[in-house]
């Protein structure tokens, strides 16, 4: 590893009220990684990524995403580091009363003039790049579908397409296949998977699923109680490994 | 790669409708005489500044308070008996004409549909007439009794009453019902067990909201022979006494305030946020459903237990969870106020019920029953009908359009969740001075809807005559103040429960403020805000009765005008335009409802 | 016993129910062994006052008849004809054209007294200052006021209404002669407020209402001045329904009336109710004294 790394958290706590969700953390990702965050609910994977993309600030210690300390951050530039971030969320947390081509634009938002955005929603802009973006999550049909009409699966692929207009150098997903049927969150993770290998991008996300993980990603952060319990490539994880993260008791 | 997707017709039906609005709006405008004429009489302003001066030296002698309090009391439980009577008329009401009784009751005969659709048509009449006209038309048959005044409200009441509930009954899932049906059960028992307690908390949010209105009512009602705010405001206005005025305007906005409130705390605790559900797409899943979804989300995705998107479902949990366990002290003292309440507004009220039977009523009934018929109608008063009635609609068309672009731009700094610190549209990192002024802003606006909405129509009308000529537009822009207090509160309550992860991811990817706003906030309100403002449209027509003054009073003059003149056989003439303005408007309202699902 | 019981429960939860309820809202027409004499009237002029009044002329009616008399407010000229017609108001201070139209409703009832004043009451047409209007010499010249925006009071209101539209016919000028809709301010108080800014350039409303804003200085005599002030008529009175004959007696009418006109100026507190009314004192009147306004009613269409 030649280059500086992406995101890196030193000695990170956050706590909220008396629950303590990430303990002491600190972790180095680095340009092209694809990261699992896995571990039981609440272990802090979810609060880890919205570190990561800046929606939350540690109580303790400090974030660095893109050379920048969060913390330290206007709102202003705070948003210039977001627009590199795109994220993925389990329940897709698309507009459902929008047409699919205006999700999708949504990936414009950050770059795109208040006056921009405005027309586009009366005479939608940049209809190419939505239509290619559709095109490569597999429903090229559904530019101008309500978006509340489609199924999970076809809200989730909405979502990566956003993610794809956005073109982020980073892709946080938080559970992304959780809300889907097996077979789809295989089809859905190698489709992610694919997207961000082409580019080059670096994948965070996190998964209920170690099977995924191990098969998509190509590092496994186990996370539990708050605290980091392994950080390896797939094949380094044990079936010990995974059995103390999933323990009921210590 | 092959070609894109040819863009769908801009003239769909969404945008032919729009269209139509704007169309009608313009038309309005037109009728207003906004582009022939002078509008804005600026000699008026000592007059305004007059009337707002007196907001600050209300009248606050003792003699005069003693005298409001007793009238807030009067008004309270006028508004509570109304409430009951109508919520009594709209239960029996609304099952009876809801879709789903008709077709519990004869489930294979199609031509029942028929006699359901002119039975639920009919409703109308009685929304279409204006609570102060069924108080006029009352005394006529009850004599002055109090009576009057709580029927005068349950009538209109009931009716709406009876079509909103019969629509959450209608939109209710029906497999429960159904399988009681199939097992035998008679319709109204299987009502009683399934549909009723499924719907029990959309009918009792629903109710808190008209009681809120009844309040309104009653302070309009003042015609009644007991006293109640209305009847002081109407004293005071008639000399203009500003000072005694502002007293009794600062007493209803503390009994709207108290009542909004209460309801919103009461609505909070027992999980119904919302206190008209016009929802447009309800789904046809159970709570329980939605409860089970909601757990699995909460348990994969609540590491951090107050992280945002997570705090919303663990919030909305926890309130169904408060729902299935009502046993909220709270709510149990609030229970326990009503159930006190109630009768002791009954007692105090002690309307002569036996008087909706007695004989002396009866031969009321028939004179003037007799008194008005046949109707006094020839070919050539069409023509005046016509006109008058279209001033009617245009100046609701103009108050509506006003309230509901009002409404829309206040509901916003109104709600909590937008310009406070963490808000999802406050723009830097809360300073202390900003925090200030983003509560102050809260305050301010919420002040203002409540001001707009606690002042009487007609008081809103006489102010807008200091400052406007005579015309529809001083009309229009009282009724859109009054009602633009209701529909802003209305509007920030939709703006508080919306969901907020679509809001929050679009925050995430670096969106600023204003296109989160444009992107997230508005396409996912904008739905409901409509629908409100249409449902609204109908009530401003009936209120343009109450604005007579302005001098462009439409049907509504003319009906005051016979009503004075005891000239029942034209009233009934003119009453009948308006059951026929009703029906179009509520046709056109259901009309672009269903074109913005 | 259950009510007190009840109602005490209630005053302990509800401080606001200490103010007790009324006796005026508590009227139980079943015991019909003391049935109140009851009394209304409609605000026209001092709304305000005249419900204060109220309460002192129910005292001293009662004590001089000797029944209980009761007062029942109402604020909308309909309501009250519509009350007296049904009979629950035994006797009423009504306005010229709503005293005609109870009349007509009621057969048998009477009108029995008016104020001093009433016998030669007048109107006043107002004018804003700015549109130069000069004052009217005669009735014909009401013919100028052709193209001014103009406005009444209340609709049923002899002096804010229905003599000035008589007078107006009489020069000439019909309603739609005016410019826009001629409009129905509701009050005279109002209608001074609209003509002072500008919103009505005129309008007209009862004379002594004027006079006394005037000399109460409320009127800001540099935008709005009286321009014509009209001929004569007969006003305000009290008209009493027969069915109290039946109740109290053959003679109660003339108990009443005797009541009224017996008011003495000189007696402070009688003093008191004769200003509240803004009389000197009552006088004697008839029903005939009102065919002018019959007849005018008649033709105008406010009585069919």
């Amino acid at each position: 590893m030649n280059s500086d790394p992406i995101f890196e958290l030193r000695r990170v706590t956050q706590q909220f009220g008396h629950f303590l969700a990430l303990d002491d953390i600190n972790l180095q990702i680095y340009p092209g990684e694809r990261v699992a965050l896995v571990g039981s609910s609440g272990a802090g994977k979810s609060t880890l990524l919205r570190l990561l993309n800046g929606t939350l600030l540690p109580n303790r210690g400090e974030v660095w995403a893109l050379g920048k300390n969060l913390s330290r951050l206007s709102s202003r530039q705070l948003r210039r580091v977001q627009r590199q971030i795109g994220t993925i969320y389990q329940q897709f947390q698309l507009v459902d009363s929008l047409r699919v081509i205006h999700n999708v634009n949504a990936g414009h938002l950050g770059r795109w003039s208040f006056w921009r955005a405005a027309l586009s929603l009366v005479y939608p802009l940049e209809v190419k790049t939505a239509a290619a973006a559709l095109h490569r999550v597999g429903i090229p049909e559904k530019l101008y579908a309500r978006t509340d009409q489609l199924s999970g699966g076809q809200q989730q692929r909405v979502a990566i397409a956003r993610v794809l207009v956005q073109d982020p150098p980073v892709v946080l997903a938080d559970e992304p296949v959780s809300s889907l049927d097996p077979a789809l969150s295989q089809e859905v993770m190698s489709l992610l998977r694919t997207l961000v290998q082409e580019s080059g991008k670096t994948l965070v996300t996190s998964l209920h699923s170690v099977e995924l993980a191990r098969n998509h990603c190509d590092r496994i952060i186990g996370l539990r109680n708050g605290r980091i319990l392994f950080d390896a490539p797939p094949a380094s994880v044990s079936a010990e490994m995974i059995d103390a993260l999933y323990r009921l008791k210590e | 790669m092959d070609q894109p997707l040819s863009r769908p017709s801009p003239l769909n039906q969404r945008a032919i409708w729009g269209l139509v609005a704007f169309g009608a709006i313009a038309l309005s405008l037109y009728q207003a005489g906004l582009f022939q004429r002078d509008w804005l009489n600026l000699g008026g302003l000592s007059q305004l500044g007059r009337f707002f001066q007196a907001s600050v030296q209300p009248d606050l002698s003792p003699e005069f308070l003693r005298l409001t309090l007793n009238a807030i009391v009067v008004t309270l439980a006028y508004a509570v008996c109304g409430t009951c009577l109508s919520l009594l008329f709209g239960l029996v009401g609304g099952v009876l004409v809801s879709e789903v009784w008709w077709q519990s009751v004869f489930p294979r005969q199609a031509k029942q549909r028929s006699i359901w659709l002119t039975i639920r048509a009919g409703l109308a009449i009685p929304r279409a007439i204006h609570e102060l006209i069924w108080g006029l038309f009352l005394i006529n048959i009850f004599g002055l009794d109090p009576l009057v005044a709580i029927v005068a409200i349950a009538i209109p009441y009931g009716a709406i009453v009876a079509k909103v509930f019969s629509e959450i009954l209608d939109e209710t899932p029906r497999q429960p019902l159904m399988a009681l049906l199939s097992s035998g059960v008679a319709p109204l028992t299987a009502f009683t067990y399934s549909l009723l307690p499924q719907a029990f908390l959309d009918l009792l949010s629903y109710s808190f909201y008209r009681f809120e209105c009844s309040i309104r009512s009653a302070a309009v009602l003042g015609i009644i022979g007991a006293g109640g705010l209305g009847y002081q405001i109407l004293l005071s206005l008639q000399s203009l006494r500003y000072e005694q005025l502002w007293t009794l305007f600062y007493a209803l906005f503390v009994l709207n305030g108290t009542v909004d409130l209460t309801s919103a705390v009461l609505r909070h605790r027992l999980g119904s946020p919302s206190r008209l559900d016009l929802n447009l797409r309800r789904d046809n899943r159970s709570k329980s459903q939605k409860l089970e979804e909601l757990r699995d989300g909460y348990s994969t995705s609540s590491d951090g237990q107050e992280s945002h998107p997570t705090q919303n479902a663990a919030d909305q949990v926890s309130m169904l969870k408060q729902q299935r366990q009502p046993r909220d002290r709270g709510v149990m003292v609030a229970g326990l106020g009503a159930v006190l309440l109630i009768p002791f507004c009954f007692w105090y009220v002690s309307a002569d019920f036996s008087k909706l039977w007695s004989p002396r009523t009866m031969q009321l009934l028939a004179d003037i029953t007799q008194s008005s018929l046949p109707p006094n109608f020839d070919g050539e008063q069409l023509p005046q009908l016509l006109a008058l009635s279209w001033q009617t609609l245009a100046m609701s068309i103009l108050a509506i359009a006003a309230a509901g672009i009002g409404g829309i731009l206040l509901s916003f700094p109104a709600a909590h969740n937008f310009f406070l610190p963490g808000g999802l549209l406050n723009p830097t990192q809360s300073s202390r001075l900003g925090c200030l002024l983003a509560w102050g802003m809260l305050l301010l606006t919420r002040s203002v809807l409540l001001i707009a909405r606690a002042v009487p129509a007609p008081i809103w009308a006489l102010v807008a005559l200091f400052v406007l000529f005579p015309g529809i537009l001083p009309g229009a822009i009282a009724l859109g103040l009054h009602n633009l207090g209701i529909l802003g509160r209305l509007m920030a309550e939709v703006a508080e429960n919306l969901d907020q992860r679509p809001l929050l991811a679009l925050k995430a990817q670096g969106t600023p403020a204003s296109l989160v706003f444009l992107y997230g906030v508005l396409p996912t309100t904008m739905t409901r805000f409509l629908a409100y403002i249409l449902y609204r449209w109908e009530v401003c027509m009936r209120e343009t009765v109450i604005v007579g003054l302005v001098g462009a009073g439409g049907l509504g003059r003319l009906l005051t005008e016979q009503l004075s003149s005891f000239d029942y056989s034209s009233v009934i003439v003119t009453l009948s335009s308006f059951v026929v303005l009703t029906f179009i408007v509520d046709w056109v309202s259901g009309r672009m409802r269903r074109s913005l699902r | 016993m259950k009510r007190t019981l009840l109602s005490a429960l209630l005053v302990l939860m509800l401080p606001l129910a200490a103010c007790s309820p009324g006796s005026e809202t508590a009227s139980s027409p079943q015991d019909s062994v003391a049935q109140p004499f009851v009394t209304g009237a409609i605000p026209d002029q001092d709304p305000e006052k005249l419900q204060r009044l109220y309460s002192k002329l129910a005292d001293y009616l009662e004590a001089e008849l000797g029944v209980p008399v009761e007062y029942q407010p109402v604020t909308d000229y309909t309501a009250a004809v519509t009350a007296f017609r049904v009979g629950d108001l035994d006797m009423v201070w009504f306005g010229g054209l709503t005293g005609v139209q109870a009349r007509l409703q009621v057969e048998g009832s009477e009108a029995i007294a008016q104020r001093d004043i009433d016998a030669d009451f007048h109107s006043v047409f107002i004018a804003n200052k700015n549109t130069g209007i000069a004052p009217l010499n005669d009735l014909n010249e009401l013919t100028n006021l052709k193209g001014r925006t103009f406005t009444f009071g209340s609709e049923s209101s002899t002096s804010g209404r229905l003599m000035p539209q008589y007078f107006l016919e009489q020069a000439g000028v019909s309603l739609e002669d005016f410019r826009g809709e001629v409009g129905f301010s509701q009050s005279h108080d109002a209608t001074i407020q609209l003509v002072e800014a500008g919103t009505y350039e005129v309008g007209v409303l009862n004379e002594q209402v004027w006079k006394s804003r005037v000399e109460a200085g409320d009127i800001d005599l540099s935008k709005v001045d009286v321009i014509w002030r009209s001929p004569a008529y007969f006003d305000y009175h009290w008209v009493i329904n027969p069915q109290v004959k039946e109740r109290y007696g053959e003679d109660f009418v003339e108990q009443v009336q005797a009541a009224l006109l017996k008011l003495d100026p000189n007696v402070p507190e009688q003093k008191e109710i004769l200003e509240l009314f803004g009389a000197n004192q009552f006088i004697e009147t008839e029903n005939s004294n009102y065919q002018q306004i019959e007849d005018v009613g008649r033709a105008i269409g406010k009585i069919q």
